[in-house]
């Protein structure tokens, strides 16, 4: 990995009794990270932060080695694109995309320059003289892209920015921000609650809830090795299950979760007796046609009844009522007919397909 | 929706009383005084030969130019210095919230509740016997500030509500020093919103009688003259006087709507 460029030590910030950052402290070098989290987890209080709109209660923020924890904003050179665009309705698209250069004092031929070259970028020909209320919401889009990154910034922050574009544009801007994020090759801080959005388009990702960092590393290394029980049920389609540890047999635990067993690999804080959360992704089951039972060997295989398809183009979700009176979804290539509804099938999944924790790690 | 609605229907009849009587007794006499104001005989001016003597009486009246000027000085002082601390104060409130927020507020309007003639005799005395100014145009000034103030509040704030000051935090973000903020972002967005509020402040001092009257004393406004040729029995140059400056608040109250539509046409950026 190249080199930091931005960092933040061991962040705490409280507004009255909400702890909206709690220790923080994260590393991002030239990549797009995204900081992923529910409502009100503090993801915008962190850029804010980082902006220097906020002021921690603690600990410090860091610019290419430059401590910036106590300079105003307008002196820290960040890009922003703000939530709900925030375009200034005063001002044509030129003057809003210029506007940082403007502020910086740069002269008319750097100006007009940069916007050129931004306004390519970004696609925006043509549009110069209109005003924000006469742009479409993926226009408006392009408008606040151009304008966080028209003065070259060091680092670019993005407060959820596609949240109000429909899911076609959504589509088409992931792709466009990840490309900029190459050719420009700096730090893409992208906040966002959409799990899908955190997952296509960053390299390394972190999450958040309440003022917390739960886990912070490589995206495939956060959905397929989550370290927290909330990361575990956050990140993809997920079955959340809870028993009781009742055997430990050849490296693996075997839980029992209302009458039906489960199996995992052994941790060493395990013990018998022990209650267990136990999640497992929608796409790490496969379902098997009725009259097929596969080897139980190293994996677990339960039986149950196929309440219902959902056909989704590329897979399937199927609805598995268990004799437990619970449900599991798997999701799994179509192969099975929808006209076996309510058919006796079997469903299995390796040992170490599932992540374990002790139960009280406690879910959101 | 309900095709007979008895309810609503008697809604429309009684705001259409409402509307009539208050045409009525407000601006009917209005209308009737610039009427007469052009008339010859102006006790039973039906039918009407009409004339401009008393437009020419009042422009030769001793103390008319004198009065008129004053009237703009306290008009135009009391305008910006009310819209000045209004300005201010609905800022201070509405950009940086606070807990005290509904408390400041009812501090900011209740100088609308007070007498005009209360705060025109406590203002004369207290202003000279302790803060030793004279009895002035400034002192005049500062005297109907303190209630023009809490009118330009009311005004700029209802307006400034609407403006989302998340904008100001894009423009620092982006480099903008404070001062340059304001200047860049926040006064081009909300000048309307203070042109309204100067205007509030002008009118009511322009008009205003008791606090001038008793800061003043000899020095003459439209309103004084106005009054003191009260007391010689009604002259028809009143009428030309009232007419005057009722055309003049109407034809700025007109702009001003203009103003303020155009202003805040491009404030709403929700708008898609
Ligand atoms: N200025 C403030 N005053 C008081 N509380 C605040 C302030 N700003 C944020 N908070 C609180 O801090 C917590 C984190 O807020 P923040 O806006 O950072 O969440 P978020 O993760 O961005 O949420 P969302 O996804 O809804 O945008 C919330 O509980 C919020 O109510
Ligand atoms: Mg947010």
């Amino acid at each position: 990995m190249s080199e930091t460029i931005l960092q933040l030590q061991g962040i705490y910030k409280n507004f009255g009794s909400v702890e909206a950052a709690k220790n923080i402290s994260i590393n991002v070098s030239k990549e797009l990270f995204a900081l992923l989290g529910p409502s009100g987890s503090g993801k915008t209080t962190m850029l804010r932060i980082i902006a220097g709109l906020e002021t921690p209660d603690k600990g410090r923020v860091l610019i290419n080695g430059r401590d910036v924890t106590n300079l105003p904003p307008y002196k820290r050179g960040i890009g922003m694109v703000f939530q709900d665009f925030l375009l200034f309705p005063h001002k044509t698209v030129k003057e809003n995309i210029v506007f940082p250069l403007k502020m910086q004092g740069k002269d008319e031929s750097t100006k007009e320059e940069q916007y050129q070259w931004v306004s390519q970028l970004v696609h925006l020909e043509g549009l110069d003289e209109r005003f924000p209320y006469q742009l479409s919401g993926g226009q408006k889009q392009r408008v606040a892209l151009a304008r966080g990154l028209v003065s070259r910034p060091s680092v670019l922050l993005l407060d959820e920015p596609l949240a109000n574009l429909d899911r076609e544009l959504r589509k088409e801007m992931e792709i466009e921000i990840r490309r900029f994020q190459l050719e420009l090759g700096i730090p893409f801080i992208y906040v966002t609650h959409n799990q899908e959005e955190a997952l296509t388009m960053s390299d390394r990702m972190a999450i958040m809830r309440l003022g917390q960092l739960e886990q912070i590393g490589d995206k495939f290394e956060l959905y397929h090795h989550p370290q927290t029980s909330f990361v575990a049920s956050f990140l993809g389609s997920t079955n959340a299950m809870q028993g009781e540890i009742k055997a430990v047999d050849n490296g693996c635990i075997v839980v029992d979760w209302d009458g039906v067993s489960l199996r995992a690999p052994y941790k060493d804080d395990f013990k018998i007796g022990m209650t267990v959360d136990y999640f497992l992704k929608s796409e790490k089951i496969t379902i098997h046609p009725p009259g097929q039972k596969p080897d139980d060997h190293g994996r677990t295989v339960i039986e149950g009844r196929l309440r219902d398809t959902i056909f989704k183009g590329q897979y399937a979700d199927y609805l598995i009522s268990l004799k437990n009176d619970n449900e599991i979804i798997v999701s799994d290539v179509p192969t099975i007919s929808p006209a076996l509804r309510n058919a006796t099938v079997s469903i299995s999944w390796p040992s170490e397909a599932p992540d374990v924790f002790p139960a009280d790690g406690g879910l959101a | 929706m309900n095709a007979v609605n008895p309810g609503r229907k008697l809604a429309l009849a009684g705001q259409a009383l409402l509307l009539i009587l208050l045409y009525l007794f407000l601006y009917f006499p209005i209308f009737y005084i610039m009427y007469l104001s052009f008339v010859e005989n102006t006790v039973w001016p039906f039918p009407p030969e009409y004339t401009l003597e008393h437009y020419i009486n009042l422009l030769t009246l001793d103390n008319f130019h004198q009065g008129l000027v004053n009237s703009l000085i306290i008009g135009i002082g009391t305008g910006l210095l009310s819209t000045l601390f209004a300005t201010m104060a609905a800022i201070g409130l509405l950009k940086y919230q606070s807990r005290w927020r509904g408390l400041l507020m009812i501090f900011y309007l209740a100088p609308l509740f007070v007498a005009h003639i209360l705060i025109g005799i406590s203002s004369l005395i207290f202003n000279k016997a302790i803060l030793g100014l004279p009895g002035n145009l400034l002192s005049a000034i500062i005297a109907n500030a303190t209630y023009a103030t809490a009118f330009a509040f009311l005004v700029i704030v209802a307006q400034l509500a609407r403006y989302d000051w998340r904008l100001d935090d894009v423009a620092m973000v982006f480099g903008a020093t404070p001062a340059k903020t304001f200047r860049e972002v926040t006064l081009p967005n909300i000048w309307p919103a203070i042109f309204g509020g100067f205007f509030v402040g002008f009118i009511l001092a322009f008009n205003n009688l008791e606090i001038s009257f008793y800061n003043l004393g000899a020095i003459p406004t439209l309103p004084t003259i106005a009054w003191g040729t009260l007391r010689h029995g009604i002259k028809p140059e009143l009428y030309a006087l009232a007419s005057i400056v009722n055309a003049f608040i109407f034809l700025i109250l007109i702009i001003l709507y203009f103003l303020l539509k155009m202003g805040f046409l491009k404030l709403d950026i929700k708008d898609r």
